[in-house]
């Protein structure tokens, strides 16, 4: 069965775009101008996965409440945020709404794709069994590549997941440098270097948040970041 | 010209009131000197109402008036203070006036003085006679040729009597008559109660005599004969001519005047011929005689009427002159405006004729001194220079500390005005002054007014950058998701030229677009940036080691202390601030040469500076470098630049609480960009 991808988008242009590049891959796509519209069909019939801008028409924030509401409706549905500026993506990943993922809209359509797919991979992941093979351990961390799980001394690290890529493609390698441009391939984004910095820094809150003492990723100046386990 | 001077210049024109004082003084003299005219021409004609009423006591002969004539022998006979002494002198006359000369058909010259003294009438003769020709001892008047002097007289009654005066010899003498003798001879007798002396000069003689008064007629003959030659001087023919009238002042008169006028007044009765009829009182002249005015107040000498065009007094002891007078006795009684002439000062004359049944037979004139007023106005006047010098000095203090005052205030706002777009860029929104509600607080409220709006201008363009990068950002997006299908679609081999074109382009723009609004995410990151313990040492080892790898090309040194550097900073904000200053320095070092990273302590701060050998900085910019959107690369290069990279250093230094600045090396050979960053 064809997967199902609902897009909220305000922007026609973009829509459409992300709209036929989804499509091309397979996916049945449904695109919704605004928040309203898009409720009325959630209530119907919820999608397998929802792209959602934060502002939506006049609505500067409806993409929150929009996605408050479909968590309600749905634990497991995979949501990606899209946001029109860098410097929203800390506030909205400081809202704790339970998206996946949070975006710039400047995302280039294959990396949509790519992470559309991984979530999608994720939510098969999650319906099998335990898989020990796939399971990353360094130190006190411990990684799911396939159902992109973390956790620390065993409590589940909730990251997003350019930040799980992030911390998947440190910790691979414990004590390797990573520079910024690696940690973006990882990650399947295009960000500019100070993006980057304020991911990582997001990662490290999240940690810390778990284990104040947390020192895991250690910032090497004019190189990049290393995972030290 | 500065506001303290202009205030000055105002305040200056307050003299103008000591200018507008002497003006009203002279105003107001003028009109004192007019009514002090009126009062005194209006003294004189009542007192010359007052004589004319009562002629008798005033003229000599009410009935007559012929004029008083010299050639006809009139005489005008002085009235004397006291008896003079019979010596042939006149010095002890005290008068100043001359003696008459007698009218001569021949060349002897004589000449006549006449006073009255108590019951006497005094005669002093001069004779120019050279040869004395003295009168024999056994005198026959009638056939004897001798000097002598004839005097006779004549009564209203028509009696005559005539005396003669000769000696032998100089001396006091007596007057001789002829008395019809026994024999039908006339014959000279002595009239003991006419005395005389006859005193003998180098060229002729003089007579002093002295007459009783009532020995005298309404008539007088004088004559002088010289007894060698036949020549004669004076009146011939007694029973033939009318005789000389004798005119004088008119006994009582003088004391009658002195119930008419008050102190300062002088008041002379004249005739008909200027001749003085009575005389009292006397002027007061304010300075003293022969002592210029020079004592009076200072004031005057700016004020002081020019009088020197004023008529001379005429003043002689037998008459009294001026136009007015002459107008007086014409009927029309005036004053005028006279100098005294012994001190030239102010002397007001009113005259006022004495008519007598229809005819002018005389004139009172009054005399007063004008200095009086002088000293009235001086007084006013000197009140008036010191009340407005006064009111000057203090206008001109006042008018200079309000200027002072003023001239401060816009000095401070001036200077505020200067300081407010300090050289960071920041603008100072509060002036000075702007409290106040005059114009000074006006024009500080419109100076905050117009930083106001200044400082909108300036924050609109700070975050110009970042709204157009945020705007533009959605149609690139566009752009870039619409290529990204279109190769997804697949192009034609022919036509992916233009696509790749197209992505390099979006390529671009987003580049620009990052650069555009690096400030802007630099601002914010700062916002929520966090100190940490940070060891710069650490942080610049490993930077550079980066910078090392990123920049292959370049050389790059890097001297650190030996120690850690511990401050409370941001070290990403620092490596932030360090990645522009190296990515300055790359672009402007030459291929071989040398960049430098130095990080030294200095006086409680970290210096930490970034040195290149690249070409120096005009000096106009070195303080403009960090301002923001300043840019001042003249080479193409595929990176955008907007100057923000050198702003974003200052604001991280400034976040440290520190300061950036860029200099030329010493040596010429290179620029260097210094951050002092406090150790705290």
């Amino acid at each position: 069965m064809r997967k199902h991808i609902a897009i909220v988008e305000d922007e026609p242009a973009l829509r459409e775009n992300y709209s036929a590049a989804l499509s091309r891959q397979g996916y049945q796509v449904k695109t919704y101008g605004n928040r309203l519209k898009a409720m009325q069909s959630f209530t119907v019939h919820l999608p397998d996965l929802a792209i959602i801008d934060i502002s939506l028409e006049d609505e500067a924030e409806g993409g929150f409440d929009l996605c408050r509401d479909l968590r309600a409706m749905s634990a497991e549905l995979p949501i990606i945020f899209l946001t029109a500026r860098d410097s929203e993506l800390d506030a909205v990943s400081g809202l704790r709404l339970g998206a996946d993922d949070f975006l710039t809209k400047d995302v280039s359509l294959p990396h949509l794709a790519a992470r559309v797919a991984a979530l999608f991979r994720r939510i098969d992941a999650l319906k099998r069994p335990d898989n020990a093979a796939q399971t990353l351990r360094t130190g006190a961390l411990s990684i799911d590549a396939e159902k992109m799980q973390t956790t620390w001394n065993g409590a589940p690290v909730t990251l997003s997941l350019t930040e799980f890529w992030i911390v998947h493609a440190l910790a691979r390698n414990p004590g390797h440098v990573k520079n910024r441009q690696q940690l973006m391939d990882a990650a399947n984004v295009v960000l500019d270097d100070n993006t980057i910095t304020s991911h990582v820094k997001r990662v490290r809150r999240k940690f810390q948040h778990l284990d104040a003492a947390f020192d895991a990723i250690q910032t090497v100046y004019g190189m990049g970041y290393r995972w030290v386990g | 010209m500065s506001i303290r001077l202009q205030l000055l210049l105002i305040a200056l024109t307050t003299l103008v009131l000591p200018w507008a004082g002497c003006q009203y003084a002279r105003e107001l003299e003028t009109t004192l000197r007019r009514s002090q005219e009126y009062s005194l021409q209006a003294s004189a004609g009542t007192i010359a109402h007052a004589l004319a009423a009562q002629p008798q006591s005033v003229l000599r002969d009410v009935a007559d008036a012929q004029p008083f004539a010299t050639p006809l022998g009139d005489v005008y006979v002085y009235p004397l203070n006291n008896q003079p002494l019979l010596d042939g002198y006149r010095e002890d006359w005290g008068l100043a006036a001359e003696p008459t000369p007698l009218p001569t058909a021949t060349n002897l010259r004589a000449r006549l003085l006449a006073g009255f003294a108590d019951r006497y009438l005094y005669v002093y003769l001069e004779v120019d006679d050279a040869g004395f020709d003295p009168e024999p001892a056994d005198v026959h008047p009638e056939h004897d040729r001798f000097d002598r002097v004839d005097l006779s007289t004549r009564w209203p009654d028509g009696a005559l009597q005539s005396y003669f005066f000769a000696t032998a010899a100089e001396g006091l003498i007596e007057a001789q008559t002829l008395v019809h003798g026994d024999d039908g001879v006339d014959h000279a007798a002595a009239e003991p109660r006419i005395q005389a002396y006859w005193r003998q000069t180098s060229h002729g003689y003089r007579l002093e005599a002295r007459v009783p008064k009532s020995l005298i007629g309404s008539r007088l003959w004088i004559e002088a004969s010289d007894g060698g030659s036949n020549a004669r001087a004076g009146f011939m023919g007694a029973l033939t001519m009318r005789g000389g009238r004798i005119f004088s002042v008119t006994p009582g008169l003088d004391t009658l005047l002195t119930t008419f006028i008050g102190p300062g007044t002088r008041a002379t009765v004249i005739d008909e011929n200027s001749l003085k009829l009575g005389l009292a009182g006397a002027v007061a002249l304010a300075s003293p005689e022969g002592q210029p005015a020079t004592e009076r107040s200072w004031y005057r000498r700016f004020v002081a009427d020019d009088i020197s065009d004023w008529p001379l007094q005429v003043a002689a002891p037998d008459r009294v002159a001026g136009n007015n007078i002459t107008a007086a006795l014409q009927g029309h009684g005036s004053a005028e405006w006279l100098r005294a002439a012994a001190t030239r000062d102010a002397l007001l004359s009113a005259a006022a004729p004495i008519v007598v049944d229809g005819r002018t037979r005389g004139a009172v004139v009054l005399e007063q001194a004008g200095d009086q007023l002088l000293d009235l106005r001086d007084r006013a006047l000197t009140h008036l220079f010191d009340l407005t010098l006064l009111a000057t000095a203090l206008s001109v203090s006042v008018a200079f500390g309000i200027a002072a005052w003023i001239s401060l205030r816009i000095g401070r706002l001036r200077q505020a005005a200067d300081a407010a777009v300090g050289s960071d860029g920041s603008i100072r929104l509060q002036m000075p002054e702007s409290s106040r509600s005059d114009e000074i607080g006006a024009l500080a409220r419109g100076f905050e007014r117009l930083l106001a709006r200044l400082n909108e201008h300036t924050q609109y363009l700070r975050t110009l950058g970042g709204k157009l990068s945020h705007e533009l950002r959605t149609p690139l997006t566009i752009v870039r998701s619409s290529l990204d299908n279109l190769e997804s679609e697949g192009v034609r081999i022919d036509q992916r030229g233009y696509v790749t074109r197209a992505r390099e382009g979006t390529l671009r723009l987003h580049a620009i677009l990052s650069a555009l609004g690096a400030a802007a995410r630099v601002e914010e990151s700062i916002k929520q940036a966090e100190r940490v313990s940070v060891d710069l040492c650490a942080v610049l080892q490993s930077a550079v080691e980066g910078y090392r790898g990123a920049f292959p090309t370049a050389l790059m040194e890097l001297f650190t202390p030996p120690d850690a550097c511990f401050m409370r900073g941001a070290p990403d904000l620092i490596v932030q601030m360090l990645d522009k200053l190296v990515d300055n320095a790359v672009d402007f070092c030459p291929p071989s040469g040398t960049i430098t990273v130095r990080l030294a302590r200095n006086a409680g701060n970290y210096e930490l500076s970034v040195d290149n050998d690249g070409p120096p900085i005009p000096g106009a910019m070195l303080d403009l470098l960090f301002e923001s959107l300043f840019e001042h690369r003249q080479g193409v290069d595929d990176k955008p630049h907007f100057g923000l990279g050198l702003y974003i250093v200052r604001l991280v230094a400034e976040f440290h609480g520190g300061t950036a600045a860029a200099r030329n090396r010493a040596d010429g050979g290179g620029a260097s960009f210094t951050v002092m960053l406090p150790m705290l």
